[in-house]
């Protein structure tokens, strides 16, 4: 009489993210306990040594095989997708993290004043604040959950664990105080309307489906329940939440200045690892959740999409900052991707859809953390050079250096023999063939207009000539020069031979989202 | 007769075909890593993997003859390249198969003569790793089975030029001229890329066999356009007008690159791609085959024009080349018929040329760098064997009776007659010029009284560059009747290209070739009678209009400047100006509007959080409000 | 009662708040309109809870951790608008506008943004 049911939970299949957010756990731990000067050495193997052990774990569940339902009472679904965006987002945050870890990017004392005595003090003491590591991984472990979440409210939850600490994270930059926190300060605010947003309509979506569950979600709209004005309003905030975390128009104008503001391995973690993870989470809400009613979205979707790349690739045209011009990169690719997010149709072709954009995904994410560790070497007497005018005649000063960025520029305008080419053609090849033509051809107007202030920086780079005061590069540490070399090579290597990771896709894709 | 099928993979040596390409990059690879490690035998690893790739080559060859001819094409597909347009795969047939027994083979003696030639270089190693690399991307362009495969290669041999071209960095002409040799390329890989993208959309595939296979049932508009853009690749890619301005400048690079690349191999994949695209794209008649003959034929003279009258040897043998492959592209474009002809041309030219360019080489080492032929005269006594087998090339490209060029280019002339007598005639014209230029070239250089610089003291080079002088030279005599006669290589090629189902029938003696024999023998005449028994003055005279006009190619680079680089300038003039001030200034042009739209719509970039806040807010009620209008529709 | 009452006073609290958002210039009261807009949420959830008589309770499930999350976030709201208060003295967010488009910026003589040169975090070199 006295017995309950105990939830019965796949702790295998969860394994990766209990081991990401066990290490920040510890991390925090470490934080409270360890003497100061131990810290960092305990930091760096915790957390990169539970990254490793999450993707190892990852391929472990994918060679065992892929679960055909969701774990954790229907909570979480760790299925072909998930299992894909998992082991990407693994890849991108451990190599974001070799950059994070080069101590310099962040602030000794974020509470003090610049200037003031007390930062002198906290700087002559070597303080870092190494809470950083534990902030990362938490904000890692909700990259990991949003995408695999099944019902809004892990989602949201999920949303939350993510961004928090990706606010404090943003504030921390070590020179440009005042940008790095005002940056932290609209990322915030920002985001908490955006998630205001989403939560709103997911209270409409309980109001008309009786659940949080995605599955159950679907079923009522099969079910036809009525209530149209909570379903459209509620799915339609519910987007807002989605499109704002991926930089959509015209929900992008967080993007360029946060990620101008944020320390640049900050950004290079939130240019990969968010946009992978919040795709994942549009993806499943959209193809999951109110999949029967793509009649619906898909118009709005295309007006997006349209929207972003020419938001995305005509802003950057004028930009003259190196890390917003990236961020309007960022967003015109979101705006490739939303394209796949369109072609939407039978399986077999939301399978072709949905491994395009996951191959898309994986790509981009790792070049462009290769292009944000190059910026973070190009140094002037302030700290890092951002001014465009400063990278004049670069690949003259370091030709290797400004050859690398040239060729991630180039796998950004998605030159044949770079991944980046790959990746578009796929997401284009599915929308042509999920009959949305005319959507493509903007795509490739957009990315020829985006082609354009790529090629510029590297005209810039290597037939202008250096400016006498020039800036710096400095010699990169090891895990810096690891994450460029990384990064290159799997441009490389995806351009020429991108088979394998595509099949890969495929075959993730293959079973599509679960229920 | 048609091509014949495509039939798959037999195995052997032709299933490991591949090793031919992998083989030099693996050379590359371990040379442009292994750095200063490997400089002690880089350069004989390189030579090894040359020569391994010929063996393979060699016995790919053996092996296709095993078969009956009506099989010898075969597929061998190698891994799926993009899914689901293209495979990459070998095409192993006569064509791709006696270029590549052309490129290692040739490539093999001039790595071997490199070793001679660059030994007093420090940066030997890097210059075999840049061949290797070469040698590699041409295997590459010649046996992929498919357009992208083959436009990397084409674009591999374009870097592995630019490289060479620019070897000596230290030389600011060799700098700008491997630059120019790379921007005048772009505009026709401009051309390959184009044709190969409207391949695909009308076709849904690049692959050789099902381009072709489909080609017949498209209408003729698309087939002239892509056959012309094609064309376009190939004029850049094999220095034929107007994109011929790069190749003169090309003879900054070491001369065993200019023989190896500029003479024997890369300048040729424009005659490659031609023939090979001819099935479907040239058939011999209609608008693009007649714009590749006027092409041929107007590049043949243009080529030879400027190779009288250059005083630096290797340019004059570099016009030699444009005007030789002028002759190539002409029989290219009459169609089967042609094809052969151009195929015979092109391989006994790759002997003679590379002959030519090593005798150069030869004659510059023993003179210490000097190129200048005014500065040379009567060097047969000092470089014996150098002059022996430059003089049995310059026999062989003149069209000395039983010599090589003898058999393949009056070929080229006789066909071209029975095509378009007009044609004919000009390239009969052309042999004459040919037989002035090159006599003129020889005089200078061997006969005639020293006129050299003080302190020169002309030496024979070593055996490890005579040698390969020696092969070549025998190359230079035999391969234009054991190719010609009896119409072998037509017989041969036959079942990769289609071939008339008549033979044609060789003439030792005929009106045509009596005639062109005259002409050559009076060319050289006149050069005898200008360079030969008259003293060659140290310092080129003035000379008339004519040679002036000469001397500066033709005018080709005011030409280019005027159409290309100005317009090239300008845009780039105006990036930078864009750059610089912003967008204010600028009026009209698409780029102005799309820049004036960036410059309006960044101000919503307020910076104000608000704002922000209100764009998201509107979004949403935008969003929202649509959704309602297409939800009830 | 009818379930539109609540579902109306929720609709009318978050517009209060958004209003909050986009009116107000003091950062505090921004962050506590999106507190209010959270707590509209708040009332949804429970309202439609009640009225569908949903056996698991996920509404107000989901809305216990929407209070729990709203305070983490202001938590951390709080100490951004502390650190930037520390170095502006000011919390005024119409001031906090260094990172923008600026409307000239392609000028080549200002070789600096107008963005980099108000830098004041001066770290070490």
């Amino acid at each position: 009489m006295n017995t309950i049911t105990a939830p019965a939970i796949e702790y295998l299949q969860l394994a990766p993210l209990l081991i990401v957010f066990g290490a920040g756990i510890l991390g925090v731990l470490v934080e409270a306990f360890a003497p100061r000067y131990l810290r960092r050495a305990m930091h760096i193997p915790l957390t990169l040594l539970s990254l490793a052990g999450a993707f190892a774990l990852v391929i472990v569940q994918t060679i065992k095989g892929v679960p055909t339902k969701p774990s954790a009472m229907g909570a979480v679904a760790v299925d072909g997708p998930t299992l894909f965006i998992w082991g990407t987002i693994l890849v991108l945050a451990f190599i974001s993290l070799l950059l994070l870890n080069d101590e310099d990017h962040f602030v000794p004392a974020a509470s003090a004043v610049p200037g003031s005595a007390e930062e002198e003090r906290a700087l002559i003491e070597g303080n870092v604040h190494t809470e950083v590591y534990p902030l990362a991984l938490f904000a890692i472990g909700g990259m990991l959950l949003f995408p695999a979440s099944n019902d809004l409210l892990i989602m949201f939850v999920a949303l939350e664990v993510m961004s928090l600490p990706l606010y404090l994270l943003c504030g921390l930059a070590r020179r440009r105080r005042l940008l790095s926190q005002e940056s932290a300060m609209k990322y915030f605010l920002l985001g908490a309307f955006s998630s205001a947003f989403f939560l709103y309509g997911t209270a409409l979506l309980y109001g008309y489906a009786g659940s949080v569950d995605l599955a159950k979600i679907s079923t009522a709209l099969s079910a036809n329940v009525g209530q149209d004005a909570l379903l459209f309003t509620g799915a339609a905030l519910l987007g807002v939440g989605l499109l704002f975390k991926i930089g959509a128009a015209p929900f992008q104008a967080w993007k360029p200045d946060v990620y101008q503001g944020a320390p640049t391995p900050v950004t290079a973690l939130m240019a990969s690892g968010t946009l992978v993870a919040a795709f994942g989470a549009l993806l499943r809400v959209f193809w999951v959740a109110i999949g029967e009613l793509d009649w619906d979205w898909s118009p709005i979707m295309w007006g997006v999409a349209i929207l972003t790349m020419v938001v995305g690739a005509i802003l950057a045209i004028t930009q003259t900052d190196i890390k917003r011009m990236l961020a309007y990169s960022s967003i015109a690719h979101a705006g490739f991707l939303l394209v796949g997010v369109v072609a939407i149709g039978d399986a077999k072709q939301n399978a072709t859809a949905l491994a395009a954009i996951l191959f898309y995904l994986a790509v981009y994410g790792i070049a462009s953390i290769g292009a944000f560790a190059i910026v973070t070497m190009v140094r002037d007497a302030g700290g890092e050079a951002w001014h465009l005018s400063r990278w004049a005649g670069l690949g003259k000063r370091s030709p290797k250096l400004a050859g690398l960025f040239a060729f991630f520029l180039l796998a950004f305008a998605g030159i044949p023999l770079t991944s980046g080419f790959f990746g578009k053609y796929a997401v284009f090849q599915a929308a042509v063939a999920g009959g949305a033509v005319q959507l493509v051809v903007v795509g490739v107007v957009a990315s020829a207009v985006a082609a354009f202030f790529y090629v510029r920086v590297i005209v810039l780079m290597f037939f202008n000539d250096p400016a006498p005061d020039g800036p710096t590069v400095v010699l990169p540490s090891w895990g810096t020069a690891s994450v460029v070399g990384f990064a290159a090579l799997a441009t490389v290597v995806l351009g020429v031979f991108p088979q394998p990771v595509l099949d890969l896709a495929q075959s993730a894709a293959g079973s599509l989202f679960v229920r | 007769m048609e091509p014949a099928e495509i039939l798959s993979n037999p195995g052997g040596a032709i299933g490991v075909g591949w090793l031919m390409i992998v083989l030099p990059l693996l050379g590359a690879a371990v040379l442009l890593l292994g750095g200063r490690r490997t400089d002690k035998w880089g350069h004989y690893f390189g030579v090894l993997m040359a020569l391994a790739s010929f063996v393979v080559a060699a016995l790919v060859f053996f092996q296709l003859l095993g078969f009956a001819p009506g099989e010898r094409r075969r597929g061998v597909s190698l891994y799926e390249f993009i899914p689901g347009v293209a495979d990459m795969g070998l095409l192993i047939d006569p064509l791709s198969v006696s270029f590549a027994l052309l490129i290692t083979g040739v490539g093999s003696l001039i790595h071997i003569y490199s070793i001679g030639y660059m030994s007093h270089d420090h940066d030997r190693r890097r210059f075999f790793a840049y061949l290797n690399l070469f040698v590699a991307a041409m295997l590459l362009l010649v046996l992929a089975d498919n357009y992208v495969a083959l436009f990397v290669g084409w674009e591999g041999v374009g870097l592995a030029s630019y490289l060479l071209i620019g070897f000596w960095q230290f030389k600011p002409t060799a700098a700008t001229a491997a630059k120019k040799a790379f921007v005048v390329n772009r505009v026709g890989d401009f051309g390959l890329l184009v044709a190969i993208f409207i391949m695909f959309t009308s076709f849904g595939s690049v692959a050789f066999g099902e381009v072709f296979a489909k080609a017949g049932a498209e209408s003729q508009g698309t087939i002239t356009a892509i056959g012309l853009l094609l064309l376009l690749g190939a004029c850049g890619k094999s220095a034929q007008l107007p994109l011929q301005s790069w190749l003169l400048d090309a003879m900054e690079g070491p001369t065993p690159v200019s023989a190896l690349i500029h003479a024997a191999t890369m300048v040729t994949a424009g005659v490659y791609l031609v023939v090979r695209s001819g099935a479907a794209f040239f058939p011999g008649e209609g608008t693009a085959s007649l714009v590749v003959t006027i092409v041929g034929v107007a590049t043949l003279l243009a080529g030879a024009i400027i190779g009288t009258a250059k005083d630096d040897i290797k340019k004059a043998l570099a016009g030699s080349t444009m005007s030789q492959i002028g002759y190539m592209m002409l029989a290219a474009g009459l169609g089967p018929v042609g094809y052969a002809f151009a195929i015979a041309h092109l391989i006994s030219h790759g002997f003679f040329k590379a002959n030519l360019f090593l005798g150069a080489g030869s004659v510059m080492h023993a003179m210490n760098d000097q190129v200048d032929m005014r500065k040379y005269g009567g060097l047969r006594k000092y470089l014996p064997i150098t002059f022996i087998t430059f003089f049995i090339g310059y026999l062989a490209i003149i069209g000395f009776p039983l010599l090589s060029g003898y058999f393949t280019k009056d070929g080229i002339i006789e066909t071209t007659m029975e095509h378009n007598a007009i044609l004919g005639w000009l390239a009969v014209v052309g042999a004459g010029i040919t037989g002035f230029y090159m006599s003129r070239l020889v005089f200078m250089t061997f006969f005639g009284k020293a006129r050299w610089d003080e302190g020169v003291k002309p030496h024979e080079s070593p055996a490890v560059m005579t040698w390969p002088l020696i092969l070549l030279a025998i190359g230079s005599v035999v391969l234009g009747a054991f190719l010609i006669v009896g119409n072998r290589l037509m017989i041969f090629l036959g079942p990769a290209v289609g071939r008339p189902e008549e033979l044609p029938e060789f003439h030792a003696v005929s009106p045509v070739g009596l005639a062109t024999l005259a002409l050559v023998a009076l060319g050289a005449a006149y050069a005898w009678l200008k360079y030969g028994r008259q003293e060659v003055p140290a310092v080129a005279p003035r000379g008339s209009v004519l040679t002036t006009f000469a001397r500066r190619d033709l005018y080709g680079d005011a030409l280019n400047e005027a159409l290309f680089m100005r317009p090239g300038q300008w845009l780039t003039r105006l990036a930078v100006w864009f750059d610089n001030r912003g967008i204010d200034g600028l009026v009209n042009g698409l780029a102005a509007g799309i820049g004036g739209t960036s410059g309006r719509l960044r101000r919503i970039q307020t910076g104000y959080v608000r704002s922000y806040a209100l764009s998201i807010f509107v979004g949403a009620a935008i969003l929202a409000g649509a959704w309602f209008v297409v939800g009830t529709l | 009662m009818h379930v539109v009452y609540p579902a109306v006073v929720a609709a009318l609290l978050f517009s209060i708040g958004v209003y909050g958002v986009l009116a107000r210039r003091n950062t505090i009261l921004v962050l506590m309109s999106v507190e209010l807009m959270l707590n509209a949420v708040n009332l949804n959830l429970v309202t439609f809870d009640v009225w569908l008589r949903d056996q698991l309770h996920g509404g107000q499930v989901l809305t216990l951790f929407v209070i729990v999350i709203a305070a983490a976030e202001v938590g951390i709201g709080l100490a951004i608008v502390l650190a930037v208060f520390r170095n502006r003295q000011s919390i005024d967010l119409d001031r906090l506008r260094d990172l923008f488009e600026p409307p000239n910026s392609s000028d080549p003589d200002g070789s600096q943004p107008a963005a980099t040169k108000v830098t004041t975090g001066v770290g070490p070199e």
